[in-house]
């Protein structure tokens, strides 16, 4: 009876959880790209199931703790049962985490798949190249460079240069580093990568929402790597033309190709 | 003068004795004490940080010196605190645990402590005293940030060194446990029957022995890079970064267990003795242990998912497989205390501290394994809350335990239970509000390591609580800490057997005579000193 209570009360708080969690991010940013999306979903389900293993288990100790705690009444040396072991029952509770765990791999091997997933023929390519202490941007088609200030001063935390994606367009980003290991995050995406010295690696962004994001340097690189912030800022195709076309035209350092003789006299 | 009365004279000089003694037991203790002793530094360079993270701005340190500060913060609790804690714990009981007079190696013994102590100030000095810049490239040293260009100071080769000091002492402990363990066992100790701390450091050295060469050949490289015009990790020179990686992480995850394994033991100690019942699958515990380790040696690159230059796959098939074993020992300690009659001095308190915390650490451990969700949260604060609920509710929870659990052992008196329960309580409080807001801060995109952070992007509200969460833990180990004071100053006698303890160690006096056992008990099961005390009881 009583234990009847018990099961059906831990039944209704994994089904309600279940229920508030359709929509839920349980903490994560709300995802702006694609392959943020599909991370999202991963996460959802292992926190779930998080939830659900923990509260049995807790429920399990919580139990015994109470209902087999020494009682005033108990002589002062009782003994508890002395059985030492249950062979199907250590069968069962083995089994099932390895059909929980293989589960939970083949999803996030799915997921993984989706989000580290490359097209052949991207909208746009985008190289970044990470250095103590700012980024690179640049977009060689556009003939566009964006490079960080020289960072130094303490106002720069969650400062930096602005990277500008259109949204709805895969853009294909060539990660590298010119001295020591950064990585590159945007916590909006829900993803980074390491930019390691001597390596190239590729990874597609598909932004989906238009916005400002704040980005930054996630592997310890020296003195200034809590000041190697960047802003993500996902505007519409059409804008992303205007703002490629304005840059170009006033950009000096990487033109893509020879500026006009009216260009290089501005 | 003649020898006996030299022998005499050297056995009575206090402080001689314990730096000179081959004892086990002087050993273990001061290894206890000193491993102790860092972590009050650990903990007080965690403190500085929590000042200067509690609101945004920089009011304290400069970068570099923060760097420092978190440096020397995780080598000190990973290599000079918890590890050897373990070892410590592991010196002075295994003997007795086995019914042997002393380790295999008394005079290695000595010298690993003394090794370990050496290497442990070196680091310590290699954070502050150093010319051109200390130890700033944080706890796992990747090149090239850790190579001359980027850390020309002599801090980081005073790091390596001591470093190096440290793991030739686990090694030199490792190989005095396997043989102590195969070869010391009184007659009836079967493998089979072999307290569960036990059988744990018995796997916790082997993995010593199989991860830490590979780690010194690595720190070894590095040391040429920096001081010889080695090249192996430089990109330029065709070296590789990320081969340090592998390297690093073979020794460093294998370490996590290293780390967590003893406490394990502990609390397996524990929770039976309070419920009044035998373990619960003895046997399939030990197998969950085995399993654990040999795990432990395929899940290395999980560290490395986000430089896109592993197999993610196979790692993160293996880093979820271990969840199992993991599993199967919380049903353990569950079964144990079901149909018990569990009774809660400040060790068993702990002991279900730990199994509240770890659990949390497990299932976010989980959540990291999953690659996609570990690009999000991988060197973030979600991690850093992670390998805390681990590594602090777990094994700082289970280093409390033992401390309360043995210490009328290794002493003769009790500790004051009514101040271990606020201990307990401050600690628990102390800790879940420190570390839980850290999990939302990082989700949020907080990154780790920084000394720095902006506002109104969220992480306010979370670095706060974690501040003032780290002084309700500091107040508790200044309780703590004034426990042993009046412990010391008033002393309650503990007796034999304070508990009605299983395993041999309570069948011998408190403290124990130094060759241990007049006698040795009859061993006939795994809990002799419960047969002993308990002639023809089943309970």
């Amino acid at each position: 009876m009583k234990r009847g209570l018990l099961v059906r009360a831990a039944a209704f708080a994994a089904l309600s959880l279940l229920a508030v969690s359709c929509g839920a991010r349980y903490g994560m940013p709300d995802p702006a790209s694609k392959q943020g999306e599909a991370t999202l979903d991963l996460w959802n389900v292992f926190m779930i199931a998080g939830i659900v293993v923990a509260l049995i288990v807790y429920g399990l100790i919580a139990w015994s703790i109470i209902r087999y705690r020494r009682r005033r009444s108990d002589p002062e040396g009782a003994r508890g049962a002395s059985f030492r072991e249950n062979l199907p029952l250590e069968i069962v509770y083995t089994v099932i985490p390895i059909v929980i765990v293989v589960g939970l791999f083949f999803l996030s091997v799915g997921t993984e798949n989706e989000v580290t997933a490359v097209a052949p023929d991207p909208d746009l390519v985008v190289n970044v190249e990470a250095f103590a202490w700012g980024w690179r941007f640049t977009y060689p088609e556009q003939g566009v460079e964006v490079v960080s200030e020289p960072v130094g001063n303490d106002d720069a935390v969650g400062e930096g240069p602005e990277l500008v994606l259109p949204s709805g367009q895969t853009t294909r980003i060539v990660l590298t580093s010119n001295d020591t290991i950064h990585a590159f995050w945007v916590p909006g995406f829900l993803f980074k990568r390491d930019a390691i010295p001597g390596r190239t690696t590729e990874f597609d962004v598909t932004p989906t929402t238009e916005g400002t994001y704040h980005g930054a340097c996630a592997e310890l690189c020296g003195w200034n790597h809590a000041y190697m912030t960047f802003h993500v800022t996902v505007v519409s195709p059409e804008e992303f033309a205007a703002w490629t076309a304005s840059q170009s035209a006033s950009s000096a350092v990487l033109p893509a190709t020879s500026p006009s003789p009216e260009e290089a006299a501005a | 003068m003649s020898t006996a009365a030299a022998a005499a004279r050297r056995e009575h000089s206090g402080v001689v004795s314990w730096l000179t003694s081959t004892d086990h037991k002087k050993i273990g203790v001061l290894y206890c004490v000193t491993a102790f002793a860092f972590f009050l530094v650990g903990g007080t360079l965690a403190g500085m940080m929590r000042l200067e993270l509690a609101d945004p701005g920089r009011a304290f340190f400069e970068p570099g010196t923060y760097n420092g500060l978190f440096t020397i913060h995780g080598t000190v609790m990973i290599f000079l605190f918890v590890a050897p804690f373990g070892s410590g714990l592991a010196n002075y009981l295994i003997p007795l645990q086995i019914g042997a007079p002393d380790m295999a190696f008394p005079r290695l013994n000595l010298m690993s402590y003394w090794l370990f102590t050496s290497g442990g100030c070196l680091i310590l000095l290699s954070g502050v005293a150093s010319a051109g810049g200390g130890a700033q490239m944080g706890w796992y040293a990747y090149p090239p940030l850790s190579a001359g260009r980027m850390s020309p100071g002599v801090g980081p080769d005073i790091w390596i060194l001591g470093l190096g000091l440290v793991a030739v002492a686990a090694v030199m402990t490792a190989v005095n446990i396997v043989t102590t363990v195969f070869l010391y066992r009184a007659p009836g100790m079967t493998m089979w029957r072999l307290p569960i701390f036990t059988w744990n450091m018995v796997i916790v050295s082997i993995l010593g022995l199989v991860a830490f060469p590979p780690a010194l050949a690595g720190f070894a490289l590095l040391f040429l890079e920096r001081r010889m015009g080695g090249l192996a990790f430089a990109p330029a020179a065709g070296g590789d970064p990320v081969i340090f990686q592998h390297l690093f992480w073979f020794l460093g995850h294998p370490e996590v267990y290293i780390l967590i394994l003893p406490f394990f033991g502990v609390i397996t100690e524990i929770i039976p003795v309070f419920s009044r019942k035998p373990l619960f699958g003895y046997t399939g515990f030990v197998l969950a242990t085995l399993a654990i380790g040999a795990l432990s040696t395929g899940v290395w690159a999980h560290h490395m998912f986000t430089t896109g230059a592993v197999d993610n796959p196979f790692f993160a098939a293996m880093t979820l497989l271990i969840a199992v074993p993991t599993g199967v020992k919380f049903f353990n300690w569950t079964g144990s205390m079901w149909g018990g009659k569990i009774v809660f001095p400040t060790a068993m308190l702990f002991s279900i501290g730990f199994l509240l915390n770890f659990l949390i650490g497990g299932v976010t451990g989980v959540m990291l394994a999953a690659p996609a969700i570990d690009f999000h949260a991988a060197d973030s604060y979600f991690l850093v809350a992670h390998f805390h609920y681990t590594m602090m509710g777990g094994a700082v929870f289970g280093i409390f335990a033992a401390i309360y659990f043995w210490y009328p052992k290794m002493t003769g008196r009790m500790l004051r239970e009514r101040m271990g329960k606020a201990v307990f309580a401050l600690m628990f409080i102390g800790f879940n509000v420190t570390f839980w807001p850290q999990f939302e801060a990082g989700l949020r995109g907080m990154p780790r390591r920084v000394v720095d952070y902006p506002a109104n992007a969220g992480y306010e509200t979370p670095n706060l609580l974690s501040s003032l969460g780290y002084v309700v833990m500091a107040v508790g180990v200044l309780f703590f800490l004034a426990d042993l004071w009046v412990s010391k100053r008033k002393p309650v006698e503990a007796g034999d057997d304070p508990w009605d303890g299983y395993s041999l160690e309570w069948a011998t006096t408190s403290p124990p005579p130094e060759h241990n056992f007049d006698a040795i008990p009859p061993i006939r099961s795994e809990r002799p000193a419960f047969d002993l005390h308990h002639e023809g009881a089943d309970g």
